[in-house]
Order: C-alpha cells, then sequence, then structure tokens
C-alpha cells in the first residue's frame, strides 16, 4: 500500500531528522510509528501526505510515487488525524465532516447522508450535526476527528498522536473503537504515538524509531519477547510483560525439558531409573528418549512400589489424566484452566498434540519472580 | 439652553456638515479596507516583510495629522480629495495590523487539520482563516472609523467641509457655542459609529465561536 524507500530528510543540508528510512506498510494493517519526541516519528509520517516534502528517497503510495500526485489530489486520498483535533469553530460539526465532499461537489443530500452514517459510526448521536465544537468534550471532538477522515473512505488513514491529549478513560475507549472500526473498515493506519502501552494494543506491527531510524519493525509480541537491542528493551520497559500477561503464553512459561520414561518399561525398572535421575514424576511415553510425542500420562515414583507394580509394565501403570495445553494459550488462560481443573502441572502441546513442555506451579512462579525481581531493579534505578 | 436654541437654528447646516463628515470618513475607511485588508493578508504570509510593513504604517500614524495636511497640500491642492487621501492613510494602520494578527493568530491546528484533508491555500484562506479572523478585522475597521471621525475635523483646514468647519469657525470668532456645535455632533457620531460597527462585529462572529470564552 505504501513503501519508503530509502527517504532521507534534513534540514538545512546538516539536521538529519530522518536517516534512509524504508518502511514497507502492507495495506489493511495498523503501523505504529514510535519513539521518543525528536525521533522523526511524526517527520516520516508527515512525508506521506506531503505535509513535509522529503529531501531525498522515494515514497510509493499505491504503487506510484507520491511525487506524480499534486499534495492536494494526495490529501484528499489520505485520510488524516491530529493531536489537537483542529476541528473549524466557525462551522457545524455535521460541515467540518463534509468539508472534504464539500471540496470534492458532492451534491448536498449525499454529503448529508454521509455526515450521519459516519456521526453513528463512531458512536455519536445525530444531534450532534447542528453543534459546533466547542460544545464537545475531547473524546467527543476527536471522534469527528476520526469520521472526517473517514469522510470520502479513503483507503490509508494518518493518524499523529490522536489520543495522546485524552484523559486514559477516554483513551482507552478510542482505541477500542478504533481496533472495532479497523475491523469493520480494513483501512491501512499509519499511527504516530509515544505511548509503548498504546502502541502495543492497536498496532498490527510497531515500528520502534530511533535517531531518524527504525531500529525494529515487528509484531508487539516480538518486539516484546525479542528486542533487537538494550534501547528497544529499555523503551519497551521490562515490566511490559507484567502489565499484559495476554503476551505471555504457555509456551514462554513452561519447563522445556521434561521427563519422560518408554511406556515399555516395567515398573522396577522405571523405578531404578527414576531414583538414578534424582526425580519422583515423569510422564510416560510411547517411544523411550523423545520428548517430542503424544503424551499418556503421569507416572509418579510411589505407584511403582510394591510386587505388582514392579511386574507391570507402565502403559497399565499410567492412571493419572493429562492436562494438556496448547502452547500458544496465554498466561491467564493458563493459570484459569489450572486451578479449574485442580492440577498442579499442565503438559504444553504443539498443533499436532505432541508434548513440548510442561508448565507447573513452580515454572510459573520462577517466571512471575523472574518479572518482579527485573521490575524491582529497574524501580531501584530511580 | 442658549446651546440648544443655537444648534436648532443651525440644524440645516449641522445635518449638511454631518452628511459630509460621513462621507469623508466613509470614503476614506472604505478605501482604507479594500486596500488594508489585502495587505494584511499579504504580509501574514510574508513574515519577513510583514514587519517592514507594520512599521512603515506605525510611522504613519505618529504623523501629527495637522502637519499631514499641511503637507498634502502642494501634491494633492486642496478640498475633498486630498483630505480623504489623508484620512485613508490614518485608517489604514489599525486595519492592515488587526487583519494581519487575525490571520495569523488562527489556530494552527485547524489550517494543519484543512492541509491535511487537502484544502488548497485559497480554500485554507477563504474557509478557514477570513472567517475566523473576521471579528478582529472588524475590530480593526471599527477603530480606523472611530479616530478618522476626530480626524476629519482637521480636514476642514483644507477645505474638506465637514464638522470641523464649525469648530475652526468657532476657534476663529471666539465662539465658543459654534465650537460645541461642531464638537458635540463630531462626539456622537463617534459613539454612534462604535456602538453600531460593534454590533456588526459581534453578528460577524460565527456562532460556534461566540460562546467559546
Amino acid at each position: 500500500m505504501i513503501e519508503l524507500k530509502n527517504v532521507v530528510k534534513t534540514y538545512d543540508q546538516k539536521t538529519i531528522v530522518v536517516d534512509r528510512l524504508n518502511l514497507k506498510i502492507e495495506k489493511g494493517q495498523i503501523i505504529v510509528l514510535i519513539g521518543e519526541s525528536g525521533c522523526g516519528k511524526t517527520t516520516s509520517m508527515k512525508m506521506i501526505n506531503r505535509l513535509i516534502p522529503m529531501s531525498d528517497g522515494e515514497i510509493l503510495f499505491d504503487g506510484k510515487s507520491i511525487m506524480d500526485y499534486s499534495p492536494v489530489e494526495l490529501r484528499r486520498k489520505i485520510g488524516y488525524v491530529i493531536q489537537k483535533v483542529g476541528l473549524l469553530p466557525h462551522i457545524t460539526i455535521g460541515e467540518n465532516i463534509e468539508l472534504v465532499p464539500k471540496l470534492l461537489n458532492w451534491d448536498k443530500k449525499k454529503r448529508r447522508l454521509r455526515a450521519l452514517e459516519l456521526l453513528e459510526l463512531v458512536d455519536l448521536d445525530k444531534s450532534y450535526y447542528h453543534r459546533y465544537a466547542h460544545e464537545l468534550s475531547g473524546g467527543q471532538q476527536q471522534r469527528i476527528g476520526v469520521a472526517r477522515a473517514l469522510a470520502t473512505n479513503p483507503d490509508v488513514i494518518l493518524m499523529d498522536e490522536p489520543f495522546s491529549a485524552l484523559d486514559p478513560m477516554t483513551r482507552e475507549q478510542l482505541q477500542r473503537e478504533l481496533l472495532k472500526l479497523q475491523d469493520e473498515l480494513g483501512k491501512t493506519i499509519v499511527f504516530v504515538t509515544h505511548d509503548m502501552d498504546e502502541a502495543l494494543k492497536i498496532g498490527d506491527k510497531i515500528a520502534v524509531m530511533k535517531d531518524g531510524k527504525i531500529l525494529q519493525f515487528d509484531t508487539p509480541e516480538r518486539i516484546l519477547k525479542h528486542p533487537v537491542n538494550d534501547y528497544v528493551e529499555n523503551f519497551v520497559g521490562k515490566d511490559r510483560l507484567w502489565k499484559l500477561p495476554e503476551m505471555m503464553y504457555a509456551k514462554d512459561i513452561m519447563n522445556r525439558k521434561v521427563e519422560v520414561i518408554g511406556a515399555r518399561r516395567r515398573g522396577l525398572q522405571a523405578f531404578e531409573i527414576m531414583k538414578s535421575r534424582g526425580i519422583r514424576r515423569a510422564i510416560v511415553v510411547e517411544k523411550e528418549g523423545k520428548q517430542q510425542q503424544v503424551p499418556l500420562g503421569w507416572i509418579h515414583i510411589n505407584q511403582l512400589r510394591g510386587q505388582k507394580a514392579e511386574e507391570k509394565i507402565l502403559r497399565d501403570l499410567v492412571k493419572v489424566e493429562i492436562q494438556a495445553v496448547h502452547e500458544t494459550e496465554n498466561l491467564p488462560n493458563v493459570l484459569a484452566l489450572m486451578k479449574e481443573t485442580e492440577a498442579n502441572r499442565l503438559v504444553v502441546v504443539d498443533d499436532e498434540e505432541k508434548m513440548v513442555g510442561v508448565v507447573t506451579q513452580s515454572s510459573v512462579l520462577d517466571v512471575l519472580a523472574d518479572l518482579v525481581s527485573e521490575y524491582e531493579e529497574e524501580g531501584d534505578e530511580d | 439652553m442658549e446651546l440648544i436654541r443655537f444648534m436648532v437654528a443651525h440644524a440645516e447646516d449641522i445635518f449638511g456638515a454631518l452628511i459630509q463628515h460621513m462621507k469623508i470618513t466613509g470614503i476614506a475607511v472604505a478605501f482604507a479596507i479594500l486596500i488594508g485588508v489585502p495587505i494584511g493578508i499579504w504580509i501574514s504570509k510574508k513574515q519577513n516583510i510583514a514587519g517592514f510593513v507594520l512599521g512603515v504604517a506605525n510611522i504613519m500614524q505618529t504623523i501629527p495629522s495637522l502637519a499631514l495636511f499641511g503637507l498634502i497640500i502642494p501634491i494633492m491642492g486642496i478640498g475633498f480629495k486630498p483630505s480623504v487621501f489623508v484620512l485613508l492613510l490614518y485608517a489604514l494602520m489599525p486595519i492592515i495590523k488587526n487583519t494581519y494578527i487575525g490571520i495569523t493568530t488562527v489556530d494552527a491546528a485547524v489550517i494543519e487539520a484543512g492541509r491535511g484533508m487537502g484544502m488548497t491555500r485559497m480554500q485554507i484562506l477563504k474557509m478557514i482563516e477570513v472567517p475566523l479572523s473576521l471579528p478582529m478585522i472588524m475590530g480593526g475597521i471599527r477603530i480606523s472609523t472611530v479616530i478618522n471621525i476626530g480626524t476629519a475635523t482637521i480636514a476642514a483646514l483644507i477645505g474638506a467641509g465637514g464638522l470641523g468647519d464649525f469648530i475652526f469657525r468657532g476657534i476663529s470668532m471666539a465662539d465658543n457655542m459654534m465650537i460645541l456645535t461642531g464638537a458635540i455632533p463630531t462626539a456622537l457620531l463617534a459613539l454612534v459609529m462604535d456602538a453600531l460597527l460593534n454590533f456588526v462585529e459581534v453578528k460577524l462572529t460565527p456562532k460556534g465561536l461566540k460562546g467559546e470564552e
């Protein structure tokens, strides 16, 4: 949809604001540009609709260089939402929404229908059509800002810190609604923010920027779990996972190494093996020595005592049923399942139901303890 | 009492002078609007010359009006035209300045939104900047008019007529009554115009801006 190729922005030929930036924005995605102030994120965005002329490089919009469009023509194809909203105070809300359609000479009836439709879309009553900007709260104004950007149904929308000036409650509400809108409309959105929580919440992909460069362009999950360097890691915040347990999955909290034991072993053999390995519990599997297979059940060393048990093979001894979770189940769900089934340990399986690890109460505790200690360390530095 | 009797006796003359007075100031202000508003808009877009233009206009304002009326005689002679010309120069400054301030203080976010939506510069000027600075521009016009009504009395000196005639005649005849006959209607005219233009200013303020304060 949009592609930035080696885009450079300099002022006075020396101050480099954006440095050979490459970014490919796929259709229908929300791309978040994030970084500290002065990192070039807003400049990068404004070069897309030519509000800021680029110094070098190329930007493709729908496969065509943006320089092949006139600025006015280009901007009318791209919705634009800014932090301060910028509603025209002297005309009604309805007229504000209808502004671009009016510039494009839509007839009056069509314009009005569109405005009313958009009011509904952004969850505002039709009666707002005749109100003025100053009569609206900040959140309501920004809803109109979004409605206005959608007026001519552009495929791409640029949003420059649209929710940063709002109180936290309103901000969250609008973030949720943006995602809802996105589900319905499937726009391509370039979203600039300095708020990591916001970026993680709404971005399909996040570009972390510093000194006019993109340090990492990745999914929120990968940015969280695999930051490319210390800067990104610090910027994301080490405590972030702690705040977003939904982003921690079973595979992140499981013990990868699981003690397994072949199903054909007899009780006595198994007892000796477990004793020598110093374990009290193991998972019984079809083939010895391989972890990646369908687990049959748990065996505890106490089950192996006594003459009867010593004679039998493990397959017949396994009683305790396995509680399994898929590796992509998130932490809250894992904990809920453990509580619900009163299981102390869950087997983590992949798509083929093969075992990849085990989540135990202590492995959960370990992960949390790690996070807490990192969290505290960070606190100490302040 | 005596003054009232005097004024009633000269009612016709006073009325004629009043009309003449309004004509001079009206035409001067009208031209000042036609010239001053475009200049104000123009310099708001060219910050580098704004200081120069405003400076020149400011200096004009500081030249004593009496001197300026005197200086214009060798160039334009006496009568209606030179009077209107001098008054126009005085009316320009507040109009240029207010237009300039009005346009440059329009909320930058609104302009950015307009640009981002794909409005042309002309559309931004016509649909955003001018409507939003209209109250400010009207304020400039009001100040110009009120100043001009007072200054126009001096124009009588170079034969423009108007209420100034009574004042100068009164001064030369040491007739206070005559002076007041010119001064009082001038003051009243200024007050009335002030109120009237203030009313227009309020009327021109877009509905959406009124509730803001």
